[in-house]
């Protein structure tokens, strides 16, 4: 029963989050400069022609109708056309450069994941020795450093001084796709990876020196199954909470690095949207990120409790 | 706390030493930089040169050489393009700064003290702002202010930027705020105060708020740290600072293209970024380990 309340409030909360940011984008439309009639009416419409797309478009209805209309229209998937060139549909837009940027931030998400919770772990069990320490540098470093500053490092090291990787986008794939997204990838999870690691040692660090593991020591519980079923299996929940948030800021991370290395993903249609004062593409590209951030957390927060019965204990 | 605080300030935390050493530098650099190094370059002749607008030399000279660290890609000064740069992140990252303080913690004491129907306006808005990845929300304002529709005014091509950035980094204080707040509001002190017949109004200022500047002086030089990150990715990006202001993300992206022939232009913009954002994180968390002992 309390899972269920605690699942329901989730809902709730997530539905508002969603109201929340839907509103916003509507808002920074409204104020968005020029009028969206006149440009796609083009140079040459005439007055007639602008009042007719104004009407079409419901731009001459009070805002709560042209917000209801808005998110209606947004559910439907239909996100108006782009201001520019052949006035494409922007969800024809996002549906082509959205795969792109998931794939991004999905394969960096796995990497960070994978990367973090083994060295975050490895740290854990060696605390202060040697090996914690290196890792605990090389993690804050990780923190620290931005994106577009470890980018530079690693297209030189790799691209310039060994020729091993290639150093952007290209129509022309020559080699397989996956080598393209090497470094992309390795960048972007540069950031996520160093907190998950820190993450994971605190965490497991705080495990080890709970009485149920001196009890399974004392009962003699081999090290390896000592350290992966009953410590790690009960310091990982945190790490999980962060792996949601921690793909928000991939989702957007993508967008720098997209820039970087001139690959066609949401981030830049978005960028370029915005140079092109295009709003409708940024309105959708803010929401659609803002939606999948939203709903990943949500399954996060509703999975959490399900894994873990001592966090629905502790809820309401 | 003082007596900690200079504790601390004579050198027994040598990374929070070398942050304030690395920031009053910064600072300086940042404020006669531009004016002493225009001096140096300047040709005799001419009387409306900038050295960081207008190019002093052939492009990419080499470093070590007349200009220190040489020119960029059109031939200007590169030291004095960063010390222009420092000043336009530091003055972002301060005046953001300040306007987050002033909303949050408004936001976070109404948070605890409004009528409930406000705090419960106020504290669902800011929990609905966390549902934004920050950037997102800095690229959608942003996308809402063109480039030289702002120029009249006073810091006019900084303003999309503070503006977008103001917006995305007051809820993380109100909520920090609102949690201390609603703790301190049951202590003791306060009570006995509120007993005496002490006004809200004087209980927030008087009693409350001077236990928080502590802690909020930490997370501001963290936050500070991250606002100029934000600023140097937008400007990155194309949509931040616009050209010809030297901000240093717009130095990196300029360097990276050129980056085939010229790989060591992106060393000093990235070099000094990063120093920035270290140092004002040792800052931080120096004054945090000060002022609250407890933490680790």
């Amino acid at each position: 029963m309390r899972l269920v309340k605690a699942i329901l409030l989730r809902l709730l909360f997530g539905a508002f989050s969603l109201f929340f940011i839907s509103f916003v984008t509507f808002v920074a439309g409204e104020f968005a400069p020029g009028d969206p009639a006149t440009i796609i009416g083009g140079e040459k419409a005439s007055l007639e022609t602008v009042r007719l797309i104004r009407h079409n478009l419901g731009l001459d209805q009070p805002w709560p109708s042209r917000y209801v209309r808005y998110v209606d229209h947004a559910v439907h998937g239909d996100f108006g056309v782009s201001y520019y060139g052949i006035h494409e549909p922007v969800r024809d837009i996002i549906a082509r450069t959205l795969p792109m940027t998931v794939k991004l931030a999905t394969l960096a998400m796995l990497l960070a994941a994978s990367f973090g919770i083994f060295f975050g772990a490895l740290a854990a069990v060696y605390q202060r020795r040697f090996l914690d320490k290196s890792i605990l540098t090389i993690s804050t470093l990780g923190v620290t450093t931005p994106n577009f500053v470890l980018g530079p490092i690693l297209v030189y090291v790799f691209c310039q001084r060994l020729d091993q990787l290639p150093n952007s986008w290209s129509t022309t794939l020559v080699a397989p796709e996956i080598v393209y997204f090497i470094l992309p990838v390795a960048i972007l999870s540069a950031r996520p990876a160093a907190l998950i690691t820190r993450l994971t040692r605190a965490s497991m660090i705080d495990t080890l020196d709970q009485e149920f593991i001196r009890t399974a020591v004392a009962k003699g519980v081999p090290r390896g199954r000592l350290l992966f079923r009953h410590a790690l299996r009960n310091a990982i929940l945190p790490v999980i909470t962060t792996i949601g948030t921690s793909f928000g800021f991939l989702l957007t991370g993508s967008f720098v690095i997209e820039r970087y290395f001139l690959m066609p993903g949401l981030g830049s249609a978005v960028i370029e949207g915005i140079q092109q004062i295009n709003m409708p593409v940024v309105q959708a590209g803010v929401l659609v990120t803002g939606a999948m951030f939203i709903f990943l957390n949500l399954v996060v927060d509703i999975l959490l409790p399900i894994l873990d019965p001592r966090i629905r204990e502790s809820q309401i | 706390m003082r007596r900690r605080l200079a504790f601390t300030l004579r050198g027994k935390d040598p990374l929070y030493a070398f942050g304030v050493a690395f920031l009053t530098l910064l600072l300086v650099f940042a404020t006669f930089g531009p004016i002493i190094r225009n001096a140096m370059v300047r040709p005799a002749k001419e009387a409306n040169f900038y050295s960081v607008y207008d190019p002093v030399s052939r492009p990419h000279e080499a470093v070590g050489g007349k200009y220190v660290l040489g020119t960029d890609e059109q031939g200007r000064d590169v030291v004095s393009r960063l010390a222009a740069g420092a000043r336009i992140s530091l003055t972002v990252g301060f005046l953001v700064e300040v306007i987050a303080l002033t909303v949050g913690v408004t936001v976070g004491v109404l948070g605890v003290f409004a009528p409930r129907w406000l705090s419960m306006i106020l504290m669902r808005f800011t929990d609905g702002m966390f549902a934004f990845p920050d950037i997102l929300l800095a690229v959608l304002i942003i996308g809402t202010m063109p480039p030289g529709k702002l120029d009249r005014f006073p810091l006019g091509k900084l303003l999309p930027v503070i503006i977008a950035l103001s917006i995305t980094s007051w809820p993380s204080i109100a909520r920090l705020v609102k949690g201390q707040v609603a703790t301190l509001k049951d202590r003791e002190f306060v009570v006995g105060a509120k007993a005496s017949g002490a006004s809200t109004f004087y209980l927030v200022t008087r009693h409350i708020l001077p236990q928080l500047t502590g802690i909020l002086l930490a997370v501001s030089m963290i936050d500070i740290a991250g606002t100029i990150l934000a600023e140097s990715t937008l400007s990155f990006l194309g949509i931040g600072v616009q050209a010809p202001e030297p901000s240093w993300g717009s130095m990196i992206n300029s360097a990276r293209e050129g980056m085939g022939s010229y790989p060591e232009a992106l060393i000093w913009p990235c070099l000094i970024l990063s120093l920035t954002v270290i140092a004002l994180n040792f800052v931080g968390d120096g004054l945090r380990a000060a002022f609250d002992p407890k933490s680790k």
